[in-house]
């Protein structure tokens, strides 16, 4: 890629980040504070202290899965937007076997539930994927819309199913300590972490030096030419968007044996560590790398509104501005490279194209 | 006297620049050819003139009167008309509607001195007028039959209506004979004659150096947006205009030895392929052939004809509902596109920038796609890069595929030198059999030249060559054998060295003669 190219690439992503902080700035400025010291505080709070830096990789944690795994689906062309709703199931599932399965030790509960928790993630996503690869069927609609429907199910398995009974609120019971990754240095972090930094490598080696790389860059480039030249793009399909579905479940089941313990309402907070996974995504403009500093990016800035909140008089809230207009400007950009416009416009295609053409 | 006359005309997309400067004048009453390779310029100076889009400088002189044209509409009411290459009709309305759709005639009520208008369709008289038209230009064509039910010639035919209705006084066509058969080609050049007649002005936009020899009186060669020639065509040949359109001189015409090198061995081999769209239409019916090693078989017809679907088919990429496909006596269909290509056959598909390169990819991505399995570039799913980047450079040079940099990525190429990389890539795996479906599409004379020398040294190896084109000289000098297509159908077989090309434009437009028409398999 040229120079030009390379400065644009960057841009995009730098230029929403700013404007973000410019428009929170407002707001903290209404709130009666300074925004230069209160992002000062953020910063010095959650990345130049060690304590605060621990907390900040342990936020980042699923998000660098949940951000690879719609960046993976989005480098092949699938719209894979069910990445909460993996997460979801996965931590449900990962709490009930973390509690049943107590009585195991550490080094096998562990590596176990790790395990469900990606084989859930992967059952999840298989309808839409098959009906994507089979019958054409959008993924981006089904995969969006399924979410929805987890939810409903996941609350309703909570509820009624998986219930401890002996909490005052919707909760499974707590996973066993044996099912619980240990804190490191006497911090937030945990193994955890390094799991999603493996993967992290791991998904740096395929895009840059495997066969499956180059196969999801030509199927997300042009479908048909993959198809012609003989990638088997149904079972490509299926593939990846199983990594993708696989990635969701690991995030959620290392969420719930690092952080929330027990499945509740509120696992995997608002407005979701799959959805925030879609927004690192675009912001490491879908690269592996860019992925991995956007996620450590994001979990300064989820850390830091708890900091913030303590050591200013500015609320928490304010990081969800924050979010909102990092959203708002990202998926201008989004729209732009995806081409969604075009394949919303498709889906009304009348014969009045065909009058246009060749003018 | 000039009719039309552009001063410095110059359009830029993105800084690429279309058309670069362009002055030129056309009489009234002649026939102007504008000729050009694809990609030079021609299109977007006709859309200029048509008011479809803006000069960034220069300007338009109707009549040695300035104008600046917003659209099409103020095109016409200048008399000015164009003809697209792909038309723009509708198949379930008559021949009268479809010329008056927009400016319908409507039923007046008078009332006392008054007239007036109501939304009323007044089809007599639209009917009347439009015959008038018809007879006059002796177009051959009812008023009132439906268009689905005319052919291409005649659909075309509609189309020049539809500007004559409108009373223009120069039309533009564009791209006219790219659908049709050699005879209605002839009639096409004869209504143009008949037009001039009646004092129309024509501009023909073509890139076929025969037809301009045919019917123009004078003509305009563009290369890379500049005019590099304008002259009556009493001053030129097709030597000459050749030369200028490419910058050096060109084989018009492969010389082919036709002795006889084809050996008897069936490598190839169709037998009653059949298969439907998604529509539900047979679109291929019945199709058996053949193909012998050291063999080149030319599938010729007017597009549309089925050769599009018969390519999936055999490309693997479209279902057979009936029929089998054998190479070398292996029954290979409707198998997948990766068994295809490692059984030995390669694909240039019609389509370059669909089936055949990516143009967001890298040219070392594009040259491995396919073949990023073997052993040579891939090991334990890892990619070998230094493999494929010396596979990159020596097909580069091989193949003399002109690119800035060897990193960058296909869009940056021309469409030349992207099908010299499709070909580059497929001639690599040494295929037995090798499919080219309009090889010669959209690229310069130069690389056209290239293309077909290839071709034939390729079967001239002993290998096969299945060759669908509608570009009838194409099929002409490169067969052995051809087959036309028509309607889904193959609707003869004749031999390349002793047919003629009237011969084989019967076949294209459906007439099926006796005797030569000998269906083979």
């Amino acid at each position: 890629m040229d120079r030009d190219g390379r400065i644009m690439k960057v841009l995009n992503v730098l230029l929403p980040v700013f404007l973000a902080l410019l428009f929170g700035a407002v707001f903290i400025a209404i709130a009666g504070e300074n925004p230069l010291t209160t992002y000062a505080t953020l910063v010095q709070r959650s990345l130049f202290d060690f304590r605060g830096l621990m907390q900040t990789l342990h936020f980042a944690a699923p998000l660098i899965l949940t951000g690879l795994a719609i960046g993976i689906s989005f480098k092949a062309g699938l719209f894979n937007l069910g990445v909460e709703a993996c997460l979801l199931m996965s931590g449900l599932f990962v709490a009930v076997l973390g509690f049943r399965l107590g009585h195991l030790p550490s080094p096998v509960l562990i590596p176990l539930l790790l395990g469900a928790g990606i084989l859930v993630g992967i059952l999840t996503i298989i309808i839409p994927a098959l009906l994507k690869a089979f019958f054409n069927v959008s993924e981006l609609v089904v995969t969006l819309l399924m979410n929805y429907a987890v939810i409903l199910l996941v609350m309703y398995l909570a509820t009624y199913v998986f219930r401890d009974p002996s909490r005052g609120y919707i909760s499974t019971h707590v996973i066993s300590s044996n099912a619980i990754f240990s804190r490191l240095f006497g911090t937030r972090l945990t193994l955890f972490f390094f799991v999603a930094l493996a993967v992290f490598v791991l998904a740096f080696v395929i895009y840059k030096y495997m066969r499956l790389g180059y196969e999801m860059n030509a199927l997300g480039k042009n479908l048909q030419f993959s198809e012609a030249v003989g990638i088997n793009v149904r079972w490509k399909i299926v593939t990846i968007m199983s990594i993708s579905g696989a990635l969701g479940g690991l995030a959620g089941a290392g969420w719930m044996m690092s952080h929330a313990y027990a499945y509740t309402p509120w696992f995997s907070t608002n407005p979701g560590l799959g959805w925030e996974g879609l927004l690192i995504s675009l912001l490491g403009s879908e690269s592996p790398l860019g992925i991995l500093i956007a996620a450590i990016f994001y979990g300064a800035l989820k850390y830091g509104g708890y900091t913030i909140a303590r050591y200013t008089s500015v609320p928490s809230e304010i990081i969800g501005v924050i979010q909102a207009f990092l959203i708002l400007f990202l998926s201008i950009q989004f729209i732009r490279r995806h081409r969604l416009l075009d394949r919303f416009k498709g889906w009304f295609k009348t014969d009045k194209s065909h009058t246009e053409e060749g003018a | 006297m000039s009719i039309v006359q552009t001063k410095g005309i110059t359009k830029s997309y993105d800084g690429f620049m279309a058309n670069k400067n362009i002055s030129f004048q056309v009489d009234e009453g002649e026939i102007k050819a504008i000729v050009g390779e694809n990609g030079a310029g021609k299109t977007t100076l006709m859309n200029i003139i048509y008011g479809l889009l803006e000069p960034d400088e220069g300007e338009i002189l109707i009549r040695d009167k300035p104008v600046a044209f917003k659209s099409p509409a103020d095109a016409i009411a200048h008399g000015i008309g164009m003809v697209h290459q792909h038309f723009k009709l509708v198949p379930s309305l008559t021949v009268c509607e479809n010329v008056l759709l927009g400016i319908e005639e409507t039923r007046n009520v008078k009332l006392g001195k008054k007239t007036l208008k109501t939304p009323f369709i007044d089809y007599k008289k639209e009917t009347r007028r439009v015959q008038e038209i018809i007879d006059k230009y002796g177009f051959n064509l009812s008023a009132d039959t439906r268009v689905r039910n005319l052919s291409v010639g005649a659909q075309q035919k509609v189309e020049i209506l539809k500007m004559l209705y409108r009373d223009v006084d120069i039309i533009i066509l564009d791209e006219p004979t790219s659908v049709l058969t050699p005879q209605e080609i002839r009639s096409l050049f004869e209504t143009m004659r008949w037009m001039k007649e009646h004092g129309k002005t024509i501009l023909f936009i073509t890139h076929k150096l025969k037809e301009v020899m045919d019917v123009s009186d004078s003509v305009v060669v563009i290369k890379d947006g500049e005019i590099v020639g304008d002259m009556p065509k009493a001053e030129t040949d097709e030597v000459d205009i050749a030369r200028r359109m490419v910058g050096r001189d060109v084989l018009l015409e492969v010389e082919k030895s036709r002795k006889k090198r084809t050996e008897d061995v069936l490598i190839y081999e169709v037998e009653n392929l059949s298969t439907v769209s998604d529509r539900g239409v047979e679109v291929v019916k019945n199709v058996s052939f053949g193909v012998r090693r050291g063999e080149i078989l030319g599938v010729a017809g007017v597009e549309g004809n089925g050769q599009t679907e018969l390519l999936y088919l055999l490309m693997g990429l479209m279902r057979a509902t009936r029929g089998r496909v054998r190479f070398k006596g292996k029954n290979i269909t409707n198998r997948w596109p990766k068994d295809i290509r490692r059984l030995g056959i390669g694909i240039i598909p019609e389509d370059r920038y669909l089936h055949g390169a990516c143009k967001e990819l890298t040219i070392a991505d594009n040259i491995i796609a396919g073949y990023h399995n073997t052993p040579e570039l891939c090991s334990w799913g890892f990619l070998k890069k230094k493999s494929i980047e010396e596979r990159r450079d020596s097909l580069i040079e091989k193949f003399d595929v002109r690119i800035s940099t060897k990193e960058g990525l296909v869009d940056s190429l021309s469409g030349g030198n992207t099908q010299k990389l499709i070909v580059a890539r497929e001639f690599h795996a040494d295929p037995d059999l090798l499919i080219a479906s309009q090889p010669s599409r959209g690229i310069d004379v130069g690389s056209i030249e290239y293309m077909h020398q290839s071709l034939l040294d390729f079967a001239a190896r002993g290998k096969a060559v299945l060759l669908i084109s509608s570009e009838l000289s194409e099929v002409m000098s490169l067969s052995d054998r051809i087959i036309v297509m028509f309607r889904g159908e193959i609707i003869g077989e004749l031999d390349a060295a002793k047919a003629s090309r009237e011969e084989v434009g019967l076949l294209m437009a459906g007439i099926e003669q006796k005797g030569s028409a000998s269906l083979h398999g």
